[in-house]
């Protein structure tokens, strides 16, 4: 599984060069290809209308010659010099409430563009959300089928997979479930245009933004999508407008607004593997560009989070043995999820009152019972204070590797939900 | 025409109820959604509080509700559809009580429904995704217990609804049990065949729905027949208000955020030939009492309005 993020709010298209370091520095070495960024909804509204005094555009728009939009793919490929590689491109796409019905044409030939900027460049996905302006309810599979069919062709020959997304649509100001947003639907569809292509060329990318202004489990979703599952872009939204913010940096009530639980657990029972695509635009744009490179180590921290819990299982496997440092809250969840698949050998505490005695089945013996491990064996930190614990265990000089557990996203929960201590 | 219906809750009082049921049906209505869960409420529930009035027995209950009967009957309302108290699963709530619900509460709600000659009782279904990791578990759940009343429903000549419904995370809604409609259509089917008779159906609620970005045309069309009762209401998309239809707008524009064409297109499509219900009770404590009758009879015009759009137009 690879962690990548996306460029809005963070590289500047006409001047580069600080933000794709300030990536590399927060410890990135994959970045998304946004084309909407070099061809925005803004401009695409906009085509051909008269521009208002002062409105000077600081390039030559792509909307009106589709080409540039590879000319300027390049000229961002090269002021990364290397040090980023590409994970998933988005083709340019129209507003959520656009008026423009006359633009299917232009949106076809700016994603073929980017086929073949994505062949050119090696970045292995692009995005491309499905038609829907103008299109009769009844005729979206019909449009959209055509529509595919012609770029996946061209895929085919540039060796780029297509994307489709989960969309939302606007009705008078709110938004909807849209094409797409029916994972069983997005699972036909796609199965049905690597059918009609006769090759895998077509993939999906779950957006959770949309998933959460819609209230979608985003678990269900991720399982019914399965391996056709190839990309998940990370964002949460805040307020009611559309906006990508850091995922868990806009809380209510202690808790995430979305229900990371569901997409965790779902991700790991469908044992994705693919990119996990941060995108935070307006976390990035809010703060100074002082502040810029804090905020994006954070954000490759919280990817590599994911990543980790979405693996917690390929984690536990690789453990030779296991020994459980905590036996409270935390050490009876991993026994009832976990506890028959990769059983401890014992569970360890501080507490003096607990030696000697048995939790959830395991033999309950002191830290200095540790000395005795087989060296493979790694003590998995099953408490949440895990740095003062990771810190009593250091200086005990144990020799075995020291590993985390968490238990906030479990399959399943007696009651409540995780423990803690 | 469509018939027209409302909750009878904050119109028809224990007091005198034939005077409810008379104003209802001088303001436009011809059906009723008995509001059988005022009388143990999802506030006490979640306190773990049972209340004691199903302590009753069911000649007791009976005797209660007989007041209630003839008073619809005389004033030529029919008691279309109730609901019956909720949660009737707490996953944090005492065994006790618990078990209070399923083996007290249910069966005597079944009874009450089939006394006042009602045919339609809706249910919500568990919610304990989060507890039990996954939907499927917790439909499961949820079957287990339809199946515990469903020999009752049977037997009184009731059909069960489940409910579209949201939960929540971090004060955000999200969609809760039978938010998808495919899944929802194959288990009622499943569940009828198991019973050998139409005791499962679905009460779609609009309000719900809203919240949780659901696309109305393609659900109702999704389920077709199975489709037995409406909820009908509105709110902003952010909270379950249950107001008044077409009153929220989120542009300048100032059109309804509500699909309520799509609404209509679905309902259209399948040949809905039941009662457009409005589940609207918070509206009658929103308007000052002088006004509540006006209130109530704008949402049985609203009621009209739609049953003429559905009516009208070739499927």
């Amino acid at each position: 599984m690879n962690v990548s993020c996306a460029p809005g709010g963070i590289v500047g298209w006409n001047r580069p060069g600080q933000g794709i370091s300030d990536l590399c520095r927060g410890g990135f070495s994959r970045m998304a290809l946004d084309l909407g960024e070099l061809c925005g909804p803004e401009e695409l509204e906009n085509l051909g209308k008269p521009l208002r005094d002062g409105d000077r555009p600081l390039r030559r728009p792509a909307a009106q010659e589709p080409a540039l939009l590879g000319q300027y793919a390049r000229e961002l490929a090269e002021a990364c010099q290397g040090k980023l590689e590409w994970s998933v491109a988005r083709a340019p796409y129209l507003r959520r409430d656009t008026k423009r019905t006359d633009l299917n044409g232009l949106l076809e030939e700016l994603a073929a563009e980017g086929i073949r900027a994505c062949g050119e460049l090696g970045c292995p996905f692009l995005l491309v959300r499905p038609l829907f302006a103008g299109v009769e309810r009844g005729a979206a599979w019909a449009v959209n089928r055509d529509f595919y069919l012609r770029l996946g062709a061209q895929a085919s020959r540039a060796g780029v997979t297509i994307l489709l997304e989960n969309q939302c649509r606007d009705h008078n100001g709110h938004l909807l479930r849209g094409l797409c947003s029916d994972p069983a639907e997005a699972a036909r569809w796609v199965d049905r245009l690597n059918g009609e292509l006769g090759e895998e060329r077509f993939g999906f990318c779950l957006n959770t933004g949309v998933c959460r202004i819609c209230g979608q489990d985003m678990g269900s979703f991720a399982l019914q999508l399965g391996d056709r599952l190839k990309a998940v872009i990370l964002r949460e939204w805040a307020g009611q407008r559309e906006s990508s913010v850091l995922p868990c940096t806009t809380p209510a009530r202690d808790q995430s607004q979305s229900a990371w639980i569901s997409l965790i657990r779902g991700l790991r029972e469908a044992g994705f593997d693919g990119e996990l695509v941060l995108e935070l635009t307006d976390t990035a744009a809010a703060f100074s560009p002082l502040l810029r490179p804090a905020v994006l180590t954070l954000a490759h921290q919280v990817g590599e989070y994911f990543k980790w819990q979405i693996q917690l299982e390929e984690t536990l496997k690789n453990c030779p043995s296991i020994v459980l440092f905590g036996a409270g809250n935390m050490c009876r969840n991993y026994m009832r999820c976990y506890g028959e698949r990769y059983r401890p050998l014992f569970a360890c505490s501080n507490s003096p009152a607990s030696w000697g005695s048995r939790f959830c089945g395991l033999e309950v013996r002191p830290p200095e019972a540790l000395r005795d491990l087989p060296p493979d064996c790694v003590i998995l930190l099953c408490n949440i204070y895990y740095r003062e614990v990771e810190d009593q265990l250091r200086e005990m000089g144990l020799p075995n590797r020291i590993a985390c557990f968490n238990d906030e996203y479990m399959p399943s929960f007696q009651s409540g939900g995780p423990g803690g201590g | 025409m469509l018939e027209i219906g409302v909750q009878s809750k904050n119109v028809v009082s224990d007091g005198d109820p034939a005077a409810g049921f008379r104003l209802l049906r001088e303001l436009g209505f011809s059906c009723v959604d008995f509001s059988l869960n005022g009388y143990l409420t999802n506030t006490d529930l979640y306190q773990n509080k049972r209340g004691r009035f199903f302590d009753r027995s069911q000649r007791e209950l009976e005797e209660f509700f007989a007041p209630h009967r003839t008073g619809a009957e005389a004033a030529g309302v029919r008691i279309h559809q109730m609901h019956m108290p909720y949660p009737i699963y707490l996953p944090r709530g005492s065994e006790e009580l618990n078990g209070y619900l399923w083996n007290v509460v249910a069966p005597k709600s079944m009874e009450i429904c089939g006394f006042l000659g009602c045919r339609y009782i809706v249910v919500h279904g568990f919610k304990l995704a989060f507890e039990l990791g996954s939907e499927e578990a917790e439909w499961r759940r949820t079957e287990e217990f339809l199946h515990a009343i469903a020999p009752l429903a049977r037997e009184l000549g009731c059909v069960i609804c489940v409910e579209n419904l949201y939960g929540s995370a971090g004060g955000r809604l999200t969609e809760g049990p039978c938010c998808d409609a495919r899944k929802a259509a194959q288990r009622i089917d499943r569940f009828n065949d198991q019973c050998s008779a139409e005791v499962l159906g679905f009460c779609f609620d609009t309000g719900h729905a809203n919240l949780v970005g659901l696309d109305f045309e393609e659900f109702l069309t999704t389920l077709g027949s199975r489709l037995k009762v409406l909820h009908i209401h509105d709110n902003d998309g952010l909270a379950d208000l249950h107001q008044i239809p077409f009153v929220f707008t989120r542009t300048r524009e100032n059109k309804s955020s509500t699909d309520w064409e799509g609404f209509v297109r679905g309902l259209r499509a399948i040949g809905f030939d039941g009662v457009l219900n409005f589940e609207t009770a918070p509206v009658l404590t929103a308007f000052p009492e002088e006004l509540r009758e006006d209130a109530l009879r704008l949402i049985a015009r609203i009621g009209r309005y739609l049953g003429g759009q559905i009516s009208s137009g070739d499927r």
